[in-house]
């Protein structure tokens, strides 16, 4: 029965159902100001990471890329360019508040056309079997109740040959910066997001979330799992954050 | 063969390049009729290798793309420059200081776009410092281009005159004209005499 398994939201556990309704909330919350809180929480790196995870999606123009969680669509403005007029770029996203975020931006740069948006579940995909060249989630997964069940219906919804981009905070590997990222993340992130987005509870989730997520070698053997192969990760900045892919043949 | 760019030279090129194209609305319409295009720059000696997407409002940059670019120019970073400076863009291409593989028509137009780019100093000054001390600034900078033009001018008809009325080292170009009449003359004379010579020796042959 699906009403008596709890997961955790932060360092809370909840129950399963509540989680995505909770996780929602905080998005309603941080949608208008998620980038500028992107901008001063990773000191602008964030844009590093997300062009890294660009450079090796590997989408040339005419190819459908699907931007899962892609919010307020830093993502799939690069990818739009780079599939081309041919070529197309679903949005998608389960909170509509980013989504409408993420819309606006993209008109607002000149991107259209090419790009579609779609208020949709990573657990269970509203698109076709073996649809998509390249899957990109970035900062999302940590976010998803069951992320057993989205890398599998990603894997469904890919092409053979396909491949998936996981970008997503992760264990530190440096050493000596395991502390200095706690103390960052519990102590100065919450204070940051009382200063700016007015949303302490918000941003204390996100540096819990970050925690509870799976570390690196650990996703890995999840993507392996529902059928991934030639499954790989990027510590990029001493492992805060890792790159992973996995490809479907 | 040089490898990818590392991302973040790749994002400061993008940077560099749309500060550049958002001044000038004409190159940004150019640009946008490219929109899908895959140039590859390959910078010789920098041993990097840059993709730029062409879109209508600048360019997006990636060192690293799987896919087979439309356009592909090699060459050095200066020889690239010139090729995007000059009038004669042709003469770098056949001099083989820069290498241009694949649709040449989107080479042709990249180049082009590279050409017309006019940047607007002045309205890049206005944004810092604000209209008014800009435009001041525009002024006087182009009081000084005029003034060091004229400059230029006097100064090279200056030193024209010295070297020819005082200094003697130069002959003007009466003088040389003169001269090299004179000389034609000359050589038409010894033609002359040479040919009444020759004809003095075959009498002298016959009547021996």
């Amino acid at each position: 029965m699906t009403d008596d398994k709890t997961t955790h939201f932060g360092f809370e556990q909840v129950g399963w159902d509540e989680k995505a309704r909770r996780v929602g909330a905080v998005f309603d919350s941080v949608a208008h100001k998620y980038d500028i809180m992107n901008d001063v929480m990773s000191l602008g790196i964030h844009r590093l990471w997300k062009r890294i995870a660009i450079e090796l999606s590997g989408v040339r123009t005419g190819q459908r890329v699907l931007d899962l969680a892609g919010g307020t669509g830093d993502l799939a403005a690069r990818l739009a360019r780079m599939a081309g007029p041919e070529g197309e770029v679903v949005l998608a996203d389960i909170n509509a508040s980013m989504l409408q975020v993420g819309r606006a931006r993209l008109l607002d740069q000149g991107i259209a056309g090419n790009v579609r948006f779609v208020q949709a579940n990573a657990e269970r995909l509203p698109f076709p079997d073996n649809h998509f060249d390249c899957i990109t989630i970035a900062f999302g997964l940590r976010n998803v109740t069951d992320k057993d069940a989205a890398l599998a219906s990603m894997y469904r919804v890919l092409k053979p040959g396909g491949r998936l981009l996981i970008l997503e905070f992760s264990k530190p590997r440096a050493p000596g910066l395991a502390p200095l990222y706690d103390f960052y993340s519990f102590k100065i992130l919450p204070l940051m997001g009382k200063l700016i987005a007015n949303d302490p509870a918000s941003y204390q989730y996100l540096a819990e979330s970050i925690r509870m997520h799976p570390d690196q070698d650990r996703l890995r053997a999840m993507l392996e799992q529902v059928g991934f192969e030639d499954c790989s990760y990027h510590n990029l900045s001493g492992g805060i954050v890792a790159l992973h892919r996995g490809f479907k043949y | 063969m040089p490898g990818p760019a590392p991302a973040w030279v790749a994002g400061a090129v993008e940077t560099a390049c749309n500060t550049a194209f958002a001044l000038d609305p004409e190159v940004r319409a150019r640009l946008g009729a490219l929109t899908g295009k895959v140039i590859a720059l390959e910078l010789l000696g920098l041993g990097l290798r840059l993709y730029l997407f062409p879109h209508a409002q600048g360019v997006q940059v990636l060192g690293h793309y799987e896919g087979e670019p439309d356009t592909e120019l090699r060459g050095a970073p200066l020889s690239l420059l010139r090729l995007g400076l000059s009038d004669r863009p042709a003469d770098e291409l056949f001099a083989g200081g820069v290498e241009l593989r694949g649709d040449t028509a989107t080479g042709q137009a990249f180049q082009d776009i590279l050409r017309a780019l006019r940047i607007d100093w002045e309205e890049l000054l206005a944004r810092i410092t604000g209209d008014d001390i800009a435009h001041q600034a525009g002024r006087a900078t182009r009081a000084a281009r005029e003034q060091a033009h004229r400059m230029g001018d006097t100064l090279a008809l200056d030193l024209s005159e010295y070297l020819h009325e005082e200094a003697g080292v130069l002959v003007t170009r009466p003088e040389i004209e003169s001269f090299l009449d004179a000389v034609d003359g000359l050589r038409s004379d010894a033609d002359r005499l040479a040919a009444r010579l020759r004809r003095l020796e075959v009498a002298l042959a016959v009547r021996r």
